[in-house]
């Protein structure tokens, strides 16, 4: 089991009973039952809500992804608070992290439906996942164990997931897998993915992108419910809102729960000066003077920023190109000020937006990318700076250097050869005199127009070339037209011995030519593996003209004439006796010359 | 690439060229040969700066003794650097191509440098740190003007004197700098590399008038520089360009690039406004310089009796170093520079401040009228004269007298004088110009304002006063952007004639960029910015819409684009309250332009990282602001431009009355057709900003319904109109949106057809069109003689019978 983070006593459906929280799940265990019954994944976790500060009952409610009733547990030790607060703040950035990944998932389509559970790089195993799969990975033998794939950095555990997820979401090569793999066992875990590293370094990668923060502000507005209002508070909007406003956090920390109690200090910001000042509203600064003072939240409030300048002044030089300080400090000012729409600021706390968004943007971006080295600012006159005026498809393409051809004794070959020509040559030269070139074209010419009149072209010639593509067209059309009347269970069979020898195939292959050295992610085999791994594959490729037979031989039974499976078999069978002929030349040599 | 136009080999840093970049160099190498001006539009981001460049280089490098210099003009900083660097490649594949050694050197020995403010060259620690721009010149002055180095010199310690402008001084004048061409950026390296003055470096390499007046009686101006690059104002503004272009030769070759909006830079450069505070400031100055004098004529009456002596001889002003004392000159154009003795009642220092407290007072009472005022400068003077006796003539005289004054005091911290100066200026300017030139005054800010804040608008309504000098002086100036349309436009209003104007179509093998109008939202309620609609809920509605959907369906960058500040901040706070910008936070961030210079290029620089990253932004700009200046959205940084509202300027403002109405009466341009050209002419700016190159593609969005009438569009640059189709020219949001998605389906393909040859060139293709040039020529030649035979035609007038 999984070790357990934070557990509590709690009461859930009226059963009392524990709520744990380990790396995974949050599950709930009635007393004296082992099997937890509620069971939820972090990745399930969509928010979380809790009860008023100091009512009855201390209770922490868990909506989940789909399903927004979730699940209401309440804490019943004396310590319920306490405990609360730790679930709270285990639970917080899990929320957080699905809330990104649901948002990511929502734009892009192509995602699984079902979300993949976010598993950071642990170092120890989980082996409850990798029972879960039906992988032969465990089962590999140890001689063999070396060839898994691990993407580095991530541990086998993690990899068997990525495997799982890729033949999910590729039924045909689930299949595939399945097949050879889980049920006849003719190929190991490991030789089925070798050459298929890209697929998993593609999920790995795409899986450990970073998701950003979604670009929204965090915005809470009041909802009028019964003629109050009410603005609905979840430990996610607090979190976000001191991600967002330092200045909260700091009097949060600052008068929490010394001066205030959490609930308290909520209603007091929200109706205080500090949050309409906070408030992404141009009605805001509207309301700023109907609001009533308030001694602890009025110390934070800072002066609202709608100078012409900004408050916060930043001296950092930026690049050259996009600096339009420069500019206007490039002559002094000159001219008639400009007209009144053109004069910056005059809509009262227009400004104040305006840089809060910008600052907003900016602070999005650096949670991504970090801050920018200020070396980096200024950047000219490298290079690169010619890019931004280069005109890229001015350049000519196969102007650029092409690869220089590597060659042994490359001045004996060329001077060789000249050598060796240079009387051919001569004479070839001497052959080609213009004059009379062109005088025995003339002379070709003449009269072309009587000859392309003679012209005449031989009747018969002409018919059977038709004839013959007619036949052609024909032979395709029909083919064409009675492609689908092999019934589903004997095509399918088909299908499968094909993919499956294909597999074979691309394993023989693979061990007789093993790809480039870079492509491989772990150390290639030794010759002497490959050749044994090659051997096995021809042992299996020599069956094929078996499974043929008998597809061949099933197919009176179901109706199909013999001689078609045999033609759609066939260039799967001269492919397997291509290589087997290969094979066998390949080892018969060496035993001939030993 | 390699290449002779007739007969002058042009060496182009590209193995391709654009036929439109062909046909450009053809038309400015006419111009040069011909010695005149011209007007030639080309298609944004289709290489316009390196095409002239390397024209105008091959140029110069082939007359190589005779070299004539290149001063390059340009708007902004960003485009000044972007236009080095251009320079920098084209030179260092130019040395790459020479044949022989000595060629090569002859490349190299080229000079090219570009020149800004004190504040953007700055290198000493304590002055580079202020914010201002005329603090840090101020702070500059004390430590480098001449006095003050000569007292440092004779007694170290005893004043603060600036260490690398002293380093500056011990090098040979000529070379302070080795040759080649040198960005901004790369000046400054080589200032705190070699401990030298970054800003001084370039002035004295370009100006070099203090060196070469004493000794050079031969005209050699800018000696070591063969191509400058500044900003307009240093050539346009006189109080700039006395102190650094008075020199420049006069068969120098003068561009301006990015000219869209010359004629605003070159009534802006002679307008002043003055305001309240300004005037107490100015009045400050005056006591303080009074107490001054008084100071100095206990301590060394000398000095202002030598003053004396030298303003009734008439003597121009001692100019032992220009580049380093020279702080305000006379803003009257070279033409108007007088060169008489200043008249005898300012003569004195005392009179003169007591001249300059009188006209300072006068004008405070004048601010005190409530209501507005509008003269021209003719009343303006009787008035003054009647009321204070100040006659028109030493007013003439008031900046450079005041000039005169600050250099023989010897004061410090000028930055503090600087009200005064302006005034100074204001009353030159004042009794010089007759016509072209309006005041007004508004005693309130706006019209239902009722504190007053008056404000006194001294304004130019002639773009061709400021211009006007450029174009007598120098024998060719070319004025070339990439939206310049209506062509004819610009001579008539800069009062010039070109001899070349041309505009180019783009050539393109697949459509690069989709312009569409959107006139209505999909619940076909029209929109647009007028006045009277454009706070409507439904319209504000439908443009972020608009942005909702856009942000939603296009990768990377898209820009907006709003008619003014008011409206921007207005529609922001709306959409933000309305929810509507929530939606695109859900798929981009979102920058906006501020007021603060340095706020914005922070927010720009996050908004390309955040292109590059692929998490995508909106960046919403004004039309005529900061952004839609000098700085390019190609490839992600823009794939789609939306431009919310006809960019009209505000048609309340007094000033732009007044100039349509100078325009109409003096150059016969109707005030619609004026204000319908600038309209576009910015619009076109902000949406040409997308490409760079011909396989950069990019949407752009006009969504008002006045961009479907056919006059508005037929004043959009040639080569967008001519890719707005019917169909796309009266869109609602969703069509818009279904064509948008279609063309970016069809763009991310691999462009199968091949581009070579059509709107790509290769060397072949460009020996192919100069001979067949040649034939037409030719053919054009034949056709001329056989007309002038005779025979001909009586033949073919014959055959024409039968």
């Amino acid at each position: 089991m999984p070790t357990t983070t934070v557990n509590a006593p709690a009461v859930y459906k009226k059963l009392s009973g524990v709520l744990e929280l380990n790396d995974t799940h949050l599950q709930w265990v009635q007393d004296g039952k082992k099997a937890p019954s509620v069971r939820v994944a972090h990745a399930d976790v969509s928010a979380l809500f809790c009860s008023k500060e100091g009512a009855a009952q201390v209770r922490l409610k868990v909506a989940l992804i789909g399903d927004d009733t979730g699940h209401s547990f309440a804490f019943t030790s004396p310590r319920a608070h306490i405990e609360r607060e730790k679930f709270k703040s285990e639970l917080t950035p899990i929320v957080a992290r699905n809330r990104t990944t649901a948002e990511v998932a929502a734009r892009a389509p192509v995602v699984p439906a079902k979300p993949v559970p976010v598993v950071k790089p642990i170092a120890t195993p989980q082996r409850p996942l990798i029972s879960q799969t039906p992988s032969r990975a465990v089962s590999v033998s140890s001689t063999e164990q070396r060839n898994v794939t691990i993407i580095p950095g991530n541990d086998p555990a993690t990899d068997v997931r990525l495997r799982k997820t890729i033949l999910m979401s590729d039924p045909e090569l689930g299949a595939l897998h399945r097949e050879l793999v889980a049920i006849s066992g003719q190929l190991s875990e490991a030789e089925f993915w070798e050459g298929r590293e890209h697929l998993l370094l593609a999920l790995a990668a795409s899986e450990n992108q970073n998701k950003g923060k979604p670009g929204q502000m965090v915005d809470p507005r009041p909802e009028t419910v019964d003629g109050e209002t009410k603005i609905v508070m979840t430990p996610q909007m607090i979190h976000d809102i001191f991600d967002e406003y330092p200045v909260v956090a700091k009097a949060h920390r600052e008068n929490v729960p010394s001066k205030l109690s959490e609930s308290e200090f909520w209603t007091r910001y929200f109706k205080s000066k500090l949050y309409h000042a906070h408030r992404a509203s141009i009605r805001s600064t509207a309301v700023q003077h109907v609001v009533q003072d308030d001694p602890i939240m009025d110390k934070y409030l800072e002066k609202i920023d709608d100078e012409l300048e900004p408050r916060r002044q930043r001296t950092d030089r930026v690049e050259l190109f996009v600096d339009l300080g420069a500019t206007l400090e490039d002559h002094g000012e000159t001219g008639n000020e400009k007209d009144i729409t053109m004069i910056a600021g005059r809509q009262r706390g227009a400004l104040p937006l305006i840089r809060k968004f910008n600052e907003h943007s900016e602070r999005l971006l650096n949670s991504a990318l970090g801050e920018i080295p200020a070396a980096k600012r200024q950047k000219l006159n490298t290079d690169e700076s010619y890019g931004q005026i280069d005109i890229d498809d001015l350049h000519d393409p196969e102007a650029s250097a092409g690869i220089v051809l590597e060659m042994q004794d490359r001045q004996r070959y060329f001077e060789g050869g000249i050598s060796n020509s240079a009387p051919g040559a001569e004479a070839a030269h001497k052959a080609v005199d213009t004059k009379t070139l062109i005088l025995n074209a003339k002379m070709h010419m003449e009269d072309w127009e009587t000859n392309l009149a003679e012209l005449k072209i031989e009747r018969k010639a002409g018919d059977t070339a038709l004839l013959s593509m007619t036949h052609n067209v024909a032979a395709r059309l029909e083919v064409k037209a009675r492609k689908n009347d092999i019934p589903e269970a004997l095509s399918r069979q088909m299908t499968i011995c094909q993919t499956a020898t294909n597999e074979f195939l691309r394993q023989f292959w693979s061990s007789m030519y093993p790809p480039a050295a870079e492509l491989q992610v772990v150390a290639t085999a030794t010759p002497a593996q490959r050749a044994a791994k090659a051997a096995k594959m021809v042992g299996y490729l020599a069956k094929t003209q078996e499974k043929v037979d008998a597809l061949v031989f099933m197919g009176p039974q179901h109706g199909v004439d013999p001689k078609r499976i045999e033609i759609a078999m066939k260039p799967v069978l001269n492919a397997v006796h291509r290589a087997l002929a290969f094979h066998q030349t390949k080892t018969s040599k060496p035993s001939q010359r030993g | 690439m390699k290449f002779s136009i007739d007969d002058l080999p042009v060496i182009f840093p590209y193995d391709r060229i654009y036929p439109e970049q062909y046909a450009y160099m053809c038309d400015l190498k006419r111009t040069l040969d011909a010695t005149g001006h011209c007007v030639l539009e080309m298609p944004s981001g289709t290489g316009k700066t390196v095409s002239l460049l390397s024209l105008i280089v091959s140029y110069q490098q082939q007359f190589h003794p005779t070299r004539r210099k290149l001063i390059y003009c340009s708007r902004t900083v960003p485009e000044i650097e972007k236009a080095l660097a251009e320079l920098k490649r084209l030179m260092a594949y130019r040395v790459e191509c020479a044949e022989s050694e000595e060629a090569k050197e002859k490349e190299r020995s080229f000079m090219g440098l570009g020149l800004t403010s004190r504040k953007n060259l700055c290198i000493h620690p304590g002055v580079a740190k202020e914010k201002k721009g005329k603090v840090v010149d101020a702070r500059c002055r004390d430590l480098t003007n001449s006095a003050t180095c000569e007292k440092g010199r004779a007694d170290p310690g005893s004043v603060d004197l600036c260490d690398w402008h002293e380093n500056l001084g011990k090098m040979e004048p000529g070379s302070l700098i080795p040759p080649g061409i040198w960005t901004l950026a790369d000046v400054l390296q080589y200032g705190r590399d070699q401990g030298v003055c970054p800003y001084f470096t370039v002035r004295r390499m370009v100006n070099t008038s203090s060196l070469s007046r004493p000794t050079c009686s031969w005209p050699m101006q800018m000696p070591f520089v063969d191509v400058i690059i500044y900003s307009f104002h240093y050539l346009l503004d006189p109080k700039v360009a006395e102190q650094v272009s008075k020199e420049m030769s006069k068969d120098a070759i003068v561009v301006f690039d990015e000219a869209h909006n010359i004629d605003n830079v070159c009534i802006e450069s002679l307008s002043i406004d003055l305001t309240r505070p300004m005037l107490d400031s100015a009045g400050r100055s005056i006591i303080k310089l009074g107490d001054k004098i008084n100071e100095i004529k206990i301590t060394d009456a000398a000095k202002l009796q030598d003053e004396y002596a030298r303003l009734v001889n008439g003597l121009q002003e001692p100019s032992e170093d220009d580049a380093e004392d020279g702080f305000m000159s006379n803003p009257l154009l070279p033409d108007d520079l007088l060169n008489e003795a200043v008249p005898g009642n300012i003569r004195k220092a005392e009179h003169f401040v007591a001249f300059l407290k009188r006209f300072v007072e006068y004008l405070k009472t004048r601010m005190r009228v409530l209501h507005v005022v509008a003269e021209t400068p003719l009343s303006f003077l009787q008035h003054l004269k009647d009321i204070t006796y100040i006659e028109r003539r030493p007013l003439r005289f008031c900046a450079e007298r005041l000039q005169s004054l600050i250099r023989t005091l010897e004061l410090n911290r000028l930055d503090e004088y600087a009200a005064l100066q302006k005034v100074a200026s204001f009353a030159t300017l004042v009794s010089t110009y007759e016509k072209g030139f309006l005041l007004i005054l508004e005693p309130f800010e706006t019209d239902n304002a009722s504190v007053p804040n008056p404000v006194f608008h001294f304004t130019c309504l002639d773009p061709s006063l400021a211009i006007q000098p450029i174009f007598e002086r120098f024998s060719s100036v070319v004025i070339t952007s990439g939206t310049i349309s209506p062509l004819d436009m610009y001579p008539k209003m800069l009062q010039f004639t070109p001899v070349v104007q041309e505009t180019y179509p783009m050539t393109l093998t697949r459509n690069a960029f989709l312009p569409l109008v959107i006139t209505r939202g999909s619940d076909q309620v029209a929109i647009s910015s007028r006045f009277e609609v454009r706070n409507d809920p439904a319209v504000v509605r439908n443009f972020g819409s608009i942005l909702v959907e856009y942000s939603k369906i296009v990768p990377d960058g898209i820009v907006a684009f709003f008619p003014s500040y008011l409206y921007m901040e207005s529609i922001v706070a709306a959409w933000n309250d309305m929810g509507i910008l929530n939606e695109v936070w859900k798929n981009k961030l979102i920058f906006v332009e501020t007021p603060d210079a340095n706020e914005t290029s922070i927010a720009l620089e996050n908004y390309r990282r955040a292109c590059d990253n692929g998490r995508g932004a909106v960046l919403l700009s004004v039309a005529r602001g900061k952004v839609s200046e000098g700085i390019d959205f190609d490839h992600n940084y823009g794939r789609a431009v939306i431009m919310f509202g006809v960019p009209y300027q505000y048609t309340e403002s007094r000033i732009l009355k007044a100039r349509l109405e100078y325009l109409r009466d003096a150059y016969r341009i109707r005030e619609s057709e004026f204000l319908g050209f600038d309209a576009m002419r910015n619009a076109a700016q902000c949406v040409g900003r997308v490409l760079r190159g011909k396989t950069d593609w990019g949407l752009m969005v006009f969504a008002d319904k006045r961009f479907a009438r056919a006059d508005k569009r037929a004043k959009l640059p040639r080569w967008i109109n001519q890719y707005i189709t019917e169909t796309a020219s009266n869109l609602s949001t969703d069509m818009a949106l279904t064509l948008s998605k279609l063309f970016m389906r069809g763009i991310s393909q691999n462009p199968d057809e091949n581009q070579t040859g059509i709107s790509l060139w290769t060397l072949d293709d460009v020996l192919k069109a100069q001979a067949k040039q040649r034939a037409l020529a030719l053919e054009a030649k034949e056709e001329e003689d056989e007309f002038g035979n005779g025979d001909f035609t009586d033949q073919m007038l014959i055959d024409l019978d039968i």
